[in-house]
């Protein structure tokens, strides 16, 4: 009896030292703790305060209609049954982990538990370059250009060492995939990791950032002219001549866009599929 | 022969080959779409037959949007090769399928080519055309010896209910 009061009043003691400093005058002393509790017995549970739990990052969330485009399934031949039950798996995902509206061209910050880094974790701030993959396994690409060293770094949405994914600037760019940033200067993919958030509107549309950027000089990874990338976001004015830019259509194919058999309207299936997520994650 | 549109989207591999190329491919399609929608019936060789069909029945979903939508009227300019046939797909055709879903067209196998290949032939047509069916229509023969029979003896089943339920 007496050593389970004491073991009590040592806990309490120990609560009750956080809270009020004054209390005791030397606070490493466990001997000390011990004569006070002998003299004036048990000391009385005190319930702490309730902590008000202000969850910022909800309230932060935009109130637009938006579905993460991994949801949505590709076309091909695979059992529909399986990207329902990945669904499932993404839904419960995201009800712990809170995966924040963005697009290709914001800047985002990743916190991801790393055993090798100290404190475990790692943060990485860039621009969002690319997302791909459909289903569990959807991913996209940061990229920075950290000490003169372009780096991007391929994360996850759904892994499990994801810890956090902060939007500091939510903005869209002239294209879906800006991976044409390798060759342009680094200025352009060059972001501050002290970064601070930049407040963005939570209705209407996503504004789109008409940032067009220069290019190093030729060879490039890809042929970034060519009409099958279609890119606006490149002044090809400063890089190539007119009669390159017309040389470079010589690979268009005006009819795709045509071809009927070539569409796929998931129009239909997103709203479905919207439905069917705001439903379960408001479970 | 071709499977459903979802099997065949499998690898990639959706179209059939044919022509010089993609490009030529479509050419080709595109000139034996605006005939059909000229005559509403017409003969070629199967593979094109098969694979123009799915382009037409798409032709008629998009015309039944309407002419005042961008996307269904540059569908249609792209498609159809002569333009004075536009009013005709957006009056007439989407028209008369406008209580339909799908299945806006029909083909038929007929024999192989004589005179030049033995390719492989078909029809195919636009359904509820002026021509004569393509098939021959079952006449429901009402005074032969067996309907006249089965009459008969569902009225008598007919008759016996009634007794029964007095």
């Amino acid at each position: 009896m007496a050593a389970c009061t004491r073991r009590a009043s040592e806990t309490m003691g120990l609560l009750r030292i956080l809270r009020n400093l004054t209390h005791n005058e030397r606070l490493l002393s466990t001997s000390v703790m011990r004569h006070a509790a002998a003299s004036d017995g048990p000391p009385k549970f005190t319930p702490p305060a309730k902590p008000v739990i202000i969850d910022k990052t909800q309230k932060e969330a935009s109130l637009r209609r938006f579905l993460s485009p991994e949801f949505i399934p590709p076309r091909q031949r695979t059992n529909p049954v399986k990207f329902s039950v990945e669904r499932k798996d993404m839904i419960q995902r995201r009800k712990v982990l809170n995966i924040p509206e963005f697009y290709v061209g914001s800047i985002l910050a990743v916190s991801m538990s790393d055993p090798h880094a100290s404190g475990n974790l790692n943060r990485f701030v860039g621009i969002c370059t690319q997302r791909s993959g459909k289903g569990l396994g959807a991913t996209f690409i940061l990229r920075n250009v950290v000490e003169g060293q372009g780096v991007e770094i391929c994360y996850e949405l759904y892994s499990p060492r994801m810890r956090n994914i902060e939007v500091l600037k939510l903005e869209k760019r002239l294209d879906d995939n800006l991976m044409y940033l390798r060759d342009a200067l680094s200025e352009y993919s060059t972001f501050d990791f002290n970064m601070q958030p930049v407040r963005f509107e939570l209705t209407g549309d996503v504004s789109v950032n008409q940032l067009k950027v220069k290019m190093k000089p030729k060879p490039w990874s890809k042929r970034w002219e060519r009409p099958k990338f279609n890119i606006q976001g490149i002044r090809f004015d400063l890089c190539l001549t007119p009669e390159m830019m017309e040389h470079a259509q010589k690979w268009g194919e005006p009819w795709r866009e045509y071809d009927m058999l070539k569409e796929y309207d998931t129009s239909s299936l997103e709203k479905q599929i919207f439905q069917e997520v705001e439903e379960n994650l408001s479970k | 022969m071709r499977l459903t549109l979802r099997a065949l989207i499998s690898h990639g591999r959706v179209a059939r080959r044919m022509g010089l190329g993609p490009e030529s491919r479509i050419n080709i399609l595109r000139n034996i779409l605006t005939g059909l929608v000229r005559h509403e019936r017409l003969e070629t060789t199967r593979a094109r037959a098969d694979e123009v069909r799915f382009y037409a029945e798409k032709m008629i979903d998009y015309a039944k949007k309407g002419e005042t939508n961008e996307k269904s009227m540059k569908m249609a300019d792209f498609w159809l090769t002569e333009k004075d046939l536009i009013p005709k797909l957006f009056k007439v055709l989407a028209v008369r399928f406008e209580n339909q879903t799908g299945g806006y067209t029909r083909m038929a196998r007929i024999p192989n080519r004589e005179n030049l290949d033995r390719a492989a032939m078909a029809v195919l047509e636009y359904k509820g055309n002026p021509f004569p069916p393509l098939f021959p229509v079952r006449r429901v023969r009402e005074l032969s010896l067996v309907n006249q029979l089965l009459k008969g003896y569902r009225e008598e089943k007919a008759q016996m209910v009634a007794e029964k339920k007095d």
